[in-house]
């Protein structure tokens, strides 16, 4: 059981009143509450990956195929069956869990690699078939017109989504409420016992825990907030399109997640900012951001593989002298 | 429609032979590294890279590009194995981890050095045409399958009969029974990784002329090579052999039946279909237990 | 096995000078006024080659407006500039880019886009931000049926591209046509549009696709071949054209080749040879050798500023710039995004590809060529029959 001491509290609370006064503070510059809206959809997917990876174990390279899904799933029935936002949002999430499901059940035969190549493979199929079916998704060119949510109307006031304010607040809300999931699940049973199955899982299946569903669960809870974080994306581009949720995104997604510090609740949440905004931070010419981003996963996983998070931890337990167990 | 078939099935070799290379040299990594190298696709690239450069800023001799484009894969490939795949042996995530940034890394570098639009290689085995029956094919297409074929020939040779492959296939067993009869295995081990990496190197640098050379052009070579040894068997080198092949010729010939645009699907569903009925590949051993 | 912290630091640092040279430069500030505008292009990804064109339109016309002595608005004078964004051909990046040239830039207008789905994805955010946004290069009809009051195009869009070579086309009388494209906005949609205005008889022939980045056509040559096809169309870019062609003809092929706009130029002939493409129709927005005098006069500054021939996708990018410059001009500001985007749409504009006038929907009616290569490398104009002319002058 972790001690959580003052300090990183305090820092805790510092950063969720930046965050809810973000519109205040950064009046003058909306691109900050652009570059925190695209935060928070890239730390949606992050903690579904946190989740079957830094908990669970599970090394998954096809992650952004189920955001994909769940972003098409919502906008084929925004702007085609002109479903509204919520209702696209929910199916979408239920789609996607159940995709992960019997894709993961799929998956769990297998080990290792095997595992890591299946779920890469089953990432791949989901991209070609949002590129290539056109009829459904319009293929590679995308579905543009995808609508932001209705505005709220309340007696004489109205909120509309059009404007970045707003949109930020909603994207903030939704966030805010799977990292709260997240911690929920992290201390629940579920997240007891998939840290078992993770750390070794023919002891767990010994001791009587039922494999299978555990995981499925987790891919499916997983996959489930990648399809949130795609129905997010394409609401608030307005386009949905296959390139957003190709092999190569599913390997940026797995970054930000071990960058972060997988298996730790905050990882996420730095990951995605740093994917975010660390390039606008140091000013760099755009193809030399990947390299540097590459560069630091390698040096990461020589060096620091629990990730930023784990390091602060790390750093904190040193000064503070708490020895406590993880 | 004899025809066609005959067509597509020489395609379906060329293509293939090109799977074989990247695939041989993923299951020698893996057969005695057991990690796979999922950066092997970008060093296909390079192999291109360095095999373009060699050829407009050195001398136009084709043969010595290749020769120095393997040549610095191999160097490449020890200093990858010496600072990310050592020090990390025995973590499988987080070889595999540092092998998605690697490349990250690589495929990036190579943008910002060469820049983004695509090379065109000029090469006189392009020009040159040959005539089978009424179909026509460049040289360079043949060759690649000749070249392929004699390079697999001599791998296999050199595996079964002397006495360091030998030594390849007894780590690839077992790494503790091979250090106990004093098989030397980080020489070994870094031995394998940089031929591993040279045949990468040479896949990319036979294809560049053929096509043309750009910074993406490994992403699909390295899928369509880990289809291969899961088809033909993971840590199989015959299998991966015939995986690769099969798989090369099984995509051309489905072109006549089926829309192209599926065509490279096939390989995806390849993988899933062999993992789900028969995870072992057509020649893999049923090992029990991890991995 | 613990790694030490020093050896971590120093390989940090080590990333950290690796990066720290290639962050991007901020200009010098000169004495008179600078006056940004956005651009969002393809710089690296698979529309990098005809991104090279797109941005050489851009830039010989900001040089042009700046030695003629910038742009004059109320007394005051600017100097252009471009501030300019890769979105490489990805939506997410687009509308991100574009979100910055709204806020953060305050650009007046924004030009250029070569990707049709990333065009879609900045059209809403232009609109949004009364940012007029000026398109040159993306040809998806659907684009300019949005109702975005601040979205213009400048160059031809797939319908109006295919018209004119479905017209040429049925003229010749070829049956069956085959059809080989990229299998996304331009390949799709040219397919489809051209299917739909080609007579009938035409109809039975095949439609191949591949994706982005394949580079082997063997299996569709050998359909190709199978379908008896008297004609090909190719529906793609300049470099996977290029292999098709070779492909094609390397296979003994001799079919009819017909290809885009973007398999006309000078560029796209290096990468073969002419006895390859000796016979070769494509459809063309900008002749560079016609003998029209703001045709010539065009390609004889682009060449002499750029060591090559001029390009379809170069000057209806520079129309755009042009156009946007005057625009601003008539609206007498470089602030107001709304009166500029009123001025653009009353505008009438001399652009090198022709006359300029924007419809109710945003879009531009430019003239489309039909020019066929020659044996010698040069090119020749079949359509429209009024500016018919010979080899040499195409």
């Amino acid at each position: 059981m972790r001690r959580i001491a003052i300090v990183p509290r305090a820092l805790g609370v510092l950063a969720l009143i930046g965050l809810l006064t973000a519109p205040v503070w950064a009046a003058g510059h909306p691109y900050v509450l652009h570059m925190l809206v695209l935060s928070c959809i890239v730390s949606i997917a992050a903690v579904g990956l946190n989740l079957m990876l830094g908990y669970g174990g599970l090394v998954s390279l096809g992650h952004m195929g189920f955001a994909g899904l769940g972003a098409y799933v919502a906008a084929v029935l925004m702007v085609d069956a002109r479903w509204g936002f919520w209702s696209a949002l929910g199916t979408a999430a239920i789609a996607s869990a159940i995709a992960g499901a019997l894709i993961g059940l799929i998956c769990f035969r297998f080990r290792g690699h095997f595992f890591m190549i299946v779920t890469l493979a089953f990432g791949l199929l989901l991209h070609a078939v949002m590129n290539n079916w056109d009829d459904v998704t319009r293929g590679a060119a995308g579905l543009p017109g995808v609508p932001r949510p209705a505005a709220w109307r309340w007696g004489d006031t109205v909120i509309s989504f059009g404007q970045l304010p707003n949109f930020y607040y909603l994207a903030l809300a939704i966030t805010l409420a799977v990292f709260a999931l997240q911690y929920v699940v992290v201390r629940s049973d579920l997240g007891r016992v998939l840290g078992s199955i993770r750390q070794d899982e023919r002891l767990a299946r010994a001791r009587g825990v039922n494999v299978i569903v555990f995981k499925t669960v987790v891919f499916a809870l997983g996959s489930a907030l990648a399809g949130v974080s795609g129905v997010l994306q394409v609401s608030f581009l307005r386009v949905a399109a296959p390139a957003s949720f190709n092999m190569l995104e599913s390997i940026n997604t797995v970054l930000v997640v071990i960058v972060g510090g997988a298996g730790f609740l905050v990882g996420p949440a730095v990951g995605a900012l740093l994917y975010v905004t660390l390039p606008e931070a140091l000013r760099l010419a755009n193809e030399w951001r990947l390299v540097i981003f590459g560069g630091l996963l390698v040096i990461m996983m020589l060096f620091a593989p629990q990730g930023i998070a784990g390091l602060a931890y790390t750093l904190w337990q040193r000064i503070t002298g708490d020895r406590s167990a993880r | 429609m004899g025809e066609a078939l005959l067509e597509q099935v020489i395609n379906g070799l060329m293509m293939g032979s090109l799977y074989v290379l990247v695939a041989l040299g993923m299951v020698l990594i893996y057969g005695v590294m057991h990690v796979v190298n999922f950066a092997h696709g970008v060093l296909f690239t390079l192999g291109g890279y360095v095999g373009v450069f060699c050829y407009q800023h050195l001398a136009p001799s084709y043969p010595l590009a290749l020769l120095l484009s393997i040549a610095s894969l191999a160097v490449l490939g020890l200093a990858i194995e010496r600072l990310v795949f050592h020090p990390l042996d025995g973590n499988l995530r987080n070889q595999v981890i540092a092998s998605l940034g690697l490349i990250l890394f690589l495929e990036n570098l190579i943008i910002a050095v060469w820049g983004a639009t695509a090379l065109q290689w000029k090469v006189a085995s392009t020009e040159h045409l040959v005539s089978i029956g009424s179909l026509q094919f460049s040289a360079h297409h043949l060759g690649i399958i000749v070249i392929t074929l004699a390079l697999v020939a001599v791998l296999g040779v050199f595996l079964k009969y002397s006495r360091f492959g030998t030594a390849i296939r007894a780590t690839s067993q077992s790494r503790e029974a091979a250090i106990v009869v004093g098989i030397p295995v980080r020489r070994v081990q870094r031995s394998s990784f940089a031929i591993g990496c040279m045949l990468a190197g040479l896949g990319g640098g036979l294809v560049g002329p053929l096509f043309l050379v750009f910074p993406q052009m490994g992403d699909v070579p390295l899928v369509k090579g880990l289809a291969g040894i899961l088809l033909g068997g993971m840590g199989s080198v015959p299998g991966a052999v015939v995986g690769g092949m099969l798989l090369g010729v099984t995509e051309s010939v489905s072109t006549l039946f089926l829309p192209t645009d599926y065509r490279d699907s096939i390989a995806f569903m390849v993988m899933v279909l062999i993992l789900l009925f028969r995870p072992q590949g057509l020649f893999g051993q049923r090992i029990r237990g991890e991995d | 096995m613990k790694r030490s912290p020093m050896l971590f630091s120093c390989a940090l640092l080590g990333l950290a000078a690796l990066a720290w040279p290639m962050r991007e430069v901020q200009a010098q500030s000169p004495s008179s006024a600078r006056l940004q505008i956005g651009v969002l292009t393809s710089l690296t990804g698979s529309m990098a080659a005809p991104g090279v064109f797109q941005m050489n339109g851009f830039r010989l016309a900001v040089e042009e407006v700046n030695a003629s002595g910038g742009l004059t608005i109320a007394g005051r004078s600017y100097s252009l500039e471009l501030k300019v964004y890769d979105t490489r051909a990805n939506p997410s990046e687009g509308a991100s880019a574009m979100q910055r040239l709204a806020t953060v830039d305050k650009v007046p207008v924004v030009l250029g886009e070569l990707s049709s789905g990333v065009a879609a994805a900045i059209a809403p955010i232009a609109q949004d931000y009364s940012l007029p946004l000026v398109l040159t290069v993306p040809t998806g009809p659907n684009l300019t049926e949005q109702n975005n009051p601040f979205l213009f195009r400048v160059n031809a869009h797939n319908n109006q591209l295919n018209q004119a070579l479905a017209d040429f086309v049925s003229r010749q009388g070829w049956a069956p046509i085959s059809f080989i494209a990229w299998n996304n906005d331009a390949g799709r949609g040219g397919v489809t549009g051209m299917r739909q205005l080609l007579p009938a008889a035409t109809k039975d022939g095949y439609v191949g696709y591949f994706n982005v980045g394949e580079l082997d056509f063997s299996s569709h040559v050998s359909n190709v071949r199978n379908s008896r096809a008297q004609a090909v169309m190719l529906f793609m870019d300049e470099e996977p054209g290029s292999l098709a062609i070779r492909q094609i003809r390397d296979a003994g092929l001799k079919t009819q080749i017909v290809g885009t706009l973007a398999m006309g130029s000078d560029r796209f002939l290096k990468r073969l040879d002419a006895q390859r493409l000796d016979g070769m129709v494509q459809y063309n927005a900008f002749p560079p050798n016609a003998d029209v005098p703001r045709i010539r006069n065009f390609s004889q500054r682009y060449k002499a500023k750029y060591g090559e021939e001029a390009h379809g996708f170069a000057a209806q990018s520079y129309d755009g710039l042009m156009v946007a410059v005057a625009a601003m001009r008539a609206a007498g500001t470089v602030n107001n995004g709304k009166a500029i985007r009123d001025a653009l749409a009353r505008i009438r504009h001399q652009g090198v590809i022709g006359d300029i006038q924007f419809d109710a929907k945003g879009q531009a009616h430019p003239s489309v060529y039909v020019t066929q290569w020659c044996a010698d490398g040069t090119r020749r104009i079949l359509y429209p029959d009024s500016v018919k002319a010979g080899c040499g002058a195409g």
